[in-house]
């Protein structure tokens, strides 16, 4: 288990968030924040499993002039427990060939583990395209 | 034993989600979960038969990729989308099952998560 993970991990019900869209370009990355950052509020273990385009949301050193840079709130989510895994096929697809491109607590991973998450306890919610 | 239903509709090979929902099944069937992918609006021209995106765009194929659901998953494909869209049976891959709407309302209650991509 990775060091990040906080208590909240070990609750028995779990939001899984899946992020389609990449940043800026939908407001998604933005909302999925929102709702993750209740859920861990309330208690709840949350997951984030980046997608499709939904790998560009955590890449290093964005620099948008006109909107939050949705990179920051990847790295806040992570250290209040979220956990945060993104696809190996589309990353790699996207020139993420290794973790060094994202922020740090982003681990780049197979589709398998988004279908591990699916259990009984868990809520999956896709956001986007 | 945790169920899932994936919602695919958009049509293959224009945008990237028919690809990556059908991954998203099949891998659920890989780790023993029950999951089912249903196609609706344009992503029914996902099962059409014979198509040639390897050999034309070298796109994978998604009606190849499809008949990996088979045998513990469905690929189910709407009814009126199909015929909305002159479509036929006769034109679709073999594992395709065809589902009215009053089925499709039972079978998305009966699913644990309902994945639309």
């Amino acid at each position: 288990m990775t060091t990040h993970l906080n208590g909240n991990m070990f609750h028995k019900e779990t939001m899984v968030i899946v992020l389609l869209d990449g940043p800026y370009s939908s407001q998604y990355a933005d909302i999925g924040y929102k709702m993750a950052e209740s859920a861990l509020k309330l208690g709840y273990g949350v997951k984030i499993f980046l997608y499709m385009d939904g790998v560009h949301i955590p890449r290093k050193d964005q620099n948008p002039r006109d909107f939050p840079k949705t990179s920051r709130i990847i790295e806040e989510l992570i250290e209040n427990g979220c956990e945060i895994k993104a696809c190996v096929r589309c990353a790699a697809a996207r020139g993420y060939l290794d973790q060094s491109h994202y922020v740090k607590g982003v681990q780049i991973t197979s589709v398998y583990d988004l279908a591990e998450w699916m259990d009984e306890n868990s809520k999956v919610i896709i956001l986007g395209s | 034993m945790s169920s899932s239903l994936v919602i695919i509709d958009k049509a293959p090979y224009g945008r990237e989600n028919a690809l990556s929902g059908i991954y998203i099944a099949i891998t659920s069937l890989d780790q023993g979960h029950e999951s089912d992918v249903l196609l609706t609006g344009d992503g029914v021209y996902a099962a059409l038969k014979n198509q040639s995106g390897e050999k034309t765009i070298g796109y994978p194929s998604v009606s190849e990729l499809i008949y990996l659901l088979f045998p513990n998953g469905t690929l189910f494909v709407h009814l009126d989308s199909i015929t909305q869209r002159g479509m036929k049976y006769g034109d679709l891959v073999e594992i395709a099952e065809l589902i009215d709407n009053k089925t499709l309302y039972n079978l998305s209650k009966s699913k644990k998560h309902i994945i639309k991509i």
